[in-house]
């Protein structure tokens, strides 16, 4: 004890200077207390005061975060002893979870399944702060201990978030799925985290010896290392191998609670990866012992195929969601490949995950908005409801086509921009991999049009005999999703405005 | 207000204007959407009067040699240290656009007529329509790539539906296939269009531009990049630029169509609603026409040059293949669909040769085809919305029934097989006349290939005249009896109205053919002269 007396006034010192840094997270947990309380205090009234307190405070510290780029002025940031890391692109994914999640938040309660739960909402509420609170720190962490942590953090408080209707049968067998596949990924990710930290003696990717004693260490066993850790991050991400949980959990949750997952999680999973892989990329020489650029690239091959080609075969729009989610995530990882000094790469991944994650919270929120009227599950429950319910229909097919990315919206723009860094990494490196990438992007682009089309082509383009069975709805739902397909297609005419 | 984008966006207009608009008005979508056609009609015309010919405004490869231009910054991204992404709204006319531009524009007129007879779900029917409307001139204005691309697959969309919603019995799979099919060659463009774009400098900016006349300047390459003529980079283990050219031209081909990649069009025409027939067969197939002249010929000149014997060859597959095709149906709409590739071939024979006479021959016929496939799906139409049936063996002595129709029918189906005195003969004429041309002057074609054409012509009279003889002379004999005699009528006033323009058109060009020869002779010669041939 006595030997650390003289570093204790460093590391306070250390500490205190990161607060600074750190005030987004600090407001995130002051958030999360006060819901509780507030909860507490208000008892049965309580869901709609919890529901404006958290919607506001994720605005104030999207507000905070952008603040933070003040800080930014002098460069990149890495505080808390070299565990955490604040950059501009740090920043922009912050906002985007937070701005999400807002826009989730208030989503919650329209969904007439969720919101019949006996207990009401408001623990959800806290849950989600929580949630994004860990979803803040993956986007920051760079020390292996940081990411377990906030992956951690992220898992349990997911695994409460799918099992939260746990009376519901359905919705339970999710929950316990989801735990136990998301447990067991953890485990593994630990044991590679473990066996980094063995061959290379420090947990901290940035500085710190672990790059260079990893070059020492038979490749082999680097390679092993680093797939172990993959699984963990696949988990997330849900890419090929670890992508089986995806259509269950995402069919069995409540349709918030899978659009929670399928945009912001995935969104600070890769911001972790960004994170992760910048060390690797940079220090010289690493590409000799594990190439991730060959890695990230049979990855994102396998997942489009796989992702694309399995929906084509749902007949449930949940289902179909979800494997359209897993061929997103491939398609967003051929923006990693290019990992050059400049920033394009980064830029056409964030605004990709922007266009897609805006049109998937449009698409569940249509889930919801049929499944409350028309109770429609299926394919074949959507016959000729466009004639019944002509403004959703047509934010449905605007929203599909984002998805799948023609022109003139947002997620064709995210495509393109996504094409291009993939282009200009080829045209350096002519490694046949990434012609192989675009090549693939855009075969499963077309087959993508394929399962997406079946939605219109239900709505419209088929008639029902049925009458029954209609409900009216939350008008709010039906205004948000309009405002969310006339955002995708302005984000189509004008992108700059994005990216400013 | 740049007279170009008020052409491509007084549709979209109004379009909005019917969406906003209460249902209960619904009998007045026709009435408005006409309204909007003829105000293209008139703006196109005012354009073709203003337009100015000679060799200054020639413009295929010189920015300032384009007319009625509109160039405004678009989307600049910066992207760090690769510079700003640079695109624009950039919309031009030359020679060959207008002719384009004119023949959409009063396609799309005769087209709104044809919509009367669709009865449900109008909003969304005449919005659709004029969505396309707007992609479709669009599309022939753009000199941005990316503007070009986002006009290209805007068109996609609204074809869906239209077909979807409101086609014959198997609508469902006509969409989707046509769909699919032309998504999957538009997304290969894509990809090229990318490349292109990471190839290309802008001589002012020094960004990367999407700037078609820019990207046909071999001096604006990158030395090293993938599409520059320098440096002979291989994709997958063939010339780069071959490889650019041939994506490209297959997204083109599947368009036009060219054998083998036709067959969506006997499907997605023969289940269309007649207006969305018109529209397909009269204009889409011109863009893939105008694609292959504008991008592939243009932006690689040296490989179209090299593989013109494949071009031609594909152009005297068509002809042959189409022609056969048609004579083998019974059903009357299927048959013009067919004949619609067999005349297509022709014009991708003219553009192969790489002489003025057949590219003008192309563009000829491109516009003649326009105006006659458009009066040949409405006389079809004509007859299937009286009596639900277009099998030609259920009809039989339609002359003494109908006298008008058919007196109509036959201007046609003359005009189309290439009559001297109608355009269909000077389009095929002059596109037969540079591929003969071809082996004395540039050694592109071999002799054979103008042959094979003559005898496509020889072949189109044979199914043209035959059907005009089944259904329409000797003695009246209906399979439906009673009931059809007395629900075909003769063409009531708007039929008329629609027809009479077209035939007359037809006949004037087939006459003073000098009306599109005029404006687009100058920029015929200059791309000819940009190719490096006589």
């Amino acid at each position: 004890m006595n030997d650390l007396l003289p570093f204790l006034p460093g590391l306070l010192k250390q500490v205190f200077d990161g607060i600074p840094l750190f005030m987004p997270e600090i407001y995130l947990s002051a958030l999360f207390v006060v819901l509780l309380v507030t909860d507490l205090l208000f008892g049965k009234n309580s869901a709609w005061i919890c529901k404006i307190i958290a919607c506001g405070g994720l605005i104030v510290i999207a507000m905070k975060d952008i603040e933070q780029l003040k800080l930014l002025l002098a460069g990149s940031q890495l505080f808390f002893s070299n565990m955490l890391l604040l950059h501009d692109k740090t920043v922009a994914f912050k906002l985007m979870i937070d701005v999400l999640s807002a826009i989730l938040l208030l989503y919650f309660d329209w969904d007439d399944q969720l919101a019949s739960h006996k207990k009401g909402l408001t623990d959800l509420y806290s849950i989600v702060i929580a949630t994004v609170f860990g979803m803040h720190l993956m986007v920051m962490a760079t020390n292996l201990l940081s990411i377990y942590l906030s992956v951690e953090m992220v898992s349990i408080a997911s695994y409460l978030m799918v099992a939260y209707r746990a009376e519901n049968g359905i919705s339970s067998e999710a929950g316990l799925k989801y735990v136990l596949f998301g447990a067991a990924s953890s485990a593994i990710m630990l044991y590679g985290i473990s066996l980094l930290y063995g061959f290379g003696g420090s947990l901290n990717l940035f500085g710190g010896n672990l790059l260079p004693g990893l070059m020492q260490v038979n490749p082999l066993a680097v390679a092993l290392a680093l797939l172990l850790f993959f699984v963990g991050i696949g988990f997330k991400l849900s890419f090929v191998p670890v992508h089986f949980w995806v259509p269950d959990i995402y069919q069995g949750a409540p349709a918030p609670i899978s659009a929670f997952l399928s945009t912001v999680t995935k969104i600070a999973a890769f911001g972790l990866l960004v994170n992760f892989l910048t060390p690797f990329i940079f220090f010289p020489g690493f590409s000799k012992v594990f190439d991730f650029g060959l890695f990230l690239s049979v990855i994102g091959i396998i997942t489009m195929i796989a992702g694309n080609f399995a929906a084509t075969l749902q007949t449930n729009l949940k289902r179909m969601l979800a494997y359209s989610s897993i061929g997103h995530t491939g398609f967003a990882l051929m923006a990693l490949v290019n990992f050059n000094a400049d920033k394009q790469g980064i830029t056409a991944l964030t605004f990709y995950l922007f266009a897609y994650s805006l049109a998937n919270v449009g698409a569940w929120m249509l889930v919801s908005y049929f499944s409350n009227t028309a109770n429609a599950e299926n394919m074949d429950d959507f016959k000729g409801l466009g004639f019944k319910y002509p403004l959703a229909s047509v934010a449905f097919v605007i929203i599909l086509i984002s998805l799948t990315g023609i022109p003139v919206t947002a997620g064709f723009y995210g495509k393109f921009l996504v094409f291009s860094s993939v282009y200009t990494v080829y045209e350096i490196s002519h490694n046949i991999w990434f012609l192989l990438l675009m090549i693939t992007g855009a075969v499963t682009t077309v087959v993508s049009l394929f399962y997406y089309i079946k939605i219109p082509l239900n709505l419209f383009l088929r008639k029902t005999e049925r009458t029954t069975g209609f409900a009216s709805t939350n008008s709010y739902l039906l205004v948000s999703i309009a405002i969310i397909s006339l955002l995708v297609v302005c984000l189509g005419l004008f992108p700059d405005f994005l990216v400013k | 207000m740049n007279i170009l984008t008020l052409l491509i966006f007084t549709p979209l207009l109004f379009g909005l204007i019917i969406i906003l608009m209460p249902s209960s008005w619904r009998f007045s979508f026709k009435y408005i959407t006409l309204l909007a056609t003829l105000i293209q009609l008139g703006l196109s015309i005012a354009m073709y009067l203003q337009f100015k010919s000679g060799p200054e405004y020639a413009g295929i490869n010189a920015e300032g040699m384009f007319q009625f231009v509109q160039k405004v910054h678009w989307i600049s991204l910066n992207l760090g240290s690769l510079g700003k992404m640079q695109i624009d709204y950039f919309v031009g006319i030359d020679g060959i656009s207008i002719a384009m531009v004119v023949m959409s524009s009063v396609v799309m007129v005769i087209a709104a007529l044809a919509s009367w007879e669709i009865q449900s779900n109008l909003k969304g029917f005449f919005s659709l329509f004029l969505l396309l409307n707007t992609a479709v001139i669009g599309v022939f204005c753009a000199l941005d790539f990316f503007l070009f691309y986002i006009f290209y697959e805007l068109m996609l969309l609204p074809l869906y539906f239209l077909i979807g919603m409101w086609g014959g019995a198997r609508r469902e799979y006509a969409a989707i296939k046509f769909f699919l099919y032309t998504l999957f060659g538009s997304v290969f463009m894509l990809l090229v269009m990318i490349g292109l774009y990471l190839s290309v400098k802008d001589p002012l900016t020094g960004d990367h531009t999407f700037n078609i006349i820019q990207m046909m300047n071999p001096a604006n390459y990158d030395s090293d990049s993938i599409f520059s003529v320098l440096a002979h980079k291989t994709l997958l283990g063939m010339p780069a630029r071959t490889v650019g050219f041939v994506v490209l031209f297959i997204a083109f081909a599947i368009k036009v169509p060219v054998v083998p990649l036709h067959t969506w069009l006997p499907d997605a025409h023969v289940e269309a609603p007649t207006p969305v027939s018109i529209i397909l067969a009269g204009i889409l197939l011109k863009i893939g026409g105008y694609g292959i002249i504008r991008i592939c010929v243009g932006i690689f000149p040296e490989i179209a040059v090299s593989g013109a014997y494949w071009i031609g060859l594909l152009g005297v597959i068509s002809i042959l293949y189409g022609a056969l095709n048609a004579l083998a149906q019974r059903d009357l709409k299927r048959l013009i669909a067919y004949s619609s590739v067999s005349h297509m071939g022709f014009v991708l024979l003219g553009i192969a040769s790489l002489t003025p006479e057949g590219i003008s021959g192309a563009v000829m016929q491109m516009v003649s085809h326009g105006f006659l496939s458009t009066m040949l799906f409405f006389l079809v139409g004509v007859v299937y919305n009286r009596v639900h049936d277009r099998d030609i063996y259920h009809f039989r002595g339609l002359g003494s029934l109908m006298p008008r129709y058919t007196a109509l029918v036959m201007i046609a189906f003359f005009a189309s097989l290439g009559l001297p005195g109608f355009s269909a003969f000077v389009g095929e004429a002059f596109s037969l006349i540079g591929a003969f041309k071809s082996p004395s002057v540039n050694g592109a074609l071999p002799y054979w290939m103008a042959v094979c054409g003559s005898v496509g012509i020889l072949l189109g009279a044979a199914y043209f005249l035959w059907t005009l003889q089944r259904m329409f002379f000797g003695s009246l004999t209906l399979k439906g009896g009673e009931i059809w005699k007395s629900a075909l009528t003769d063409l009531n006033t708007r039929e008329l109205f629609s027809l009479f323009p077209l035939a007359l058109l037809a006949l004037v060009l087939g006459v003073m053919p000098s009306l599109v020869f005029d404006k687009v002779n100058d920029s015929v010669l200059a791309l000819v002269h940009f190719i490096g041939m006589k």
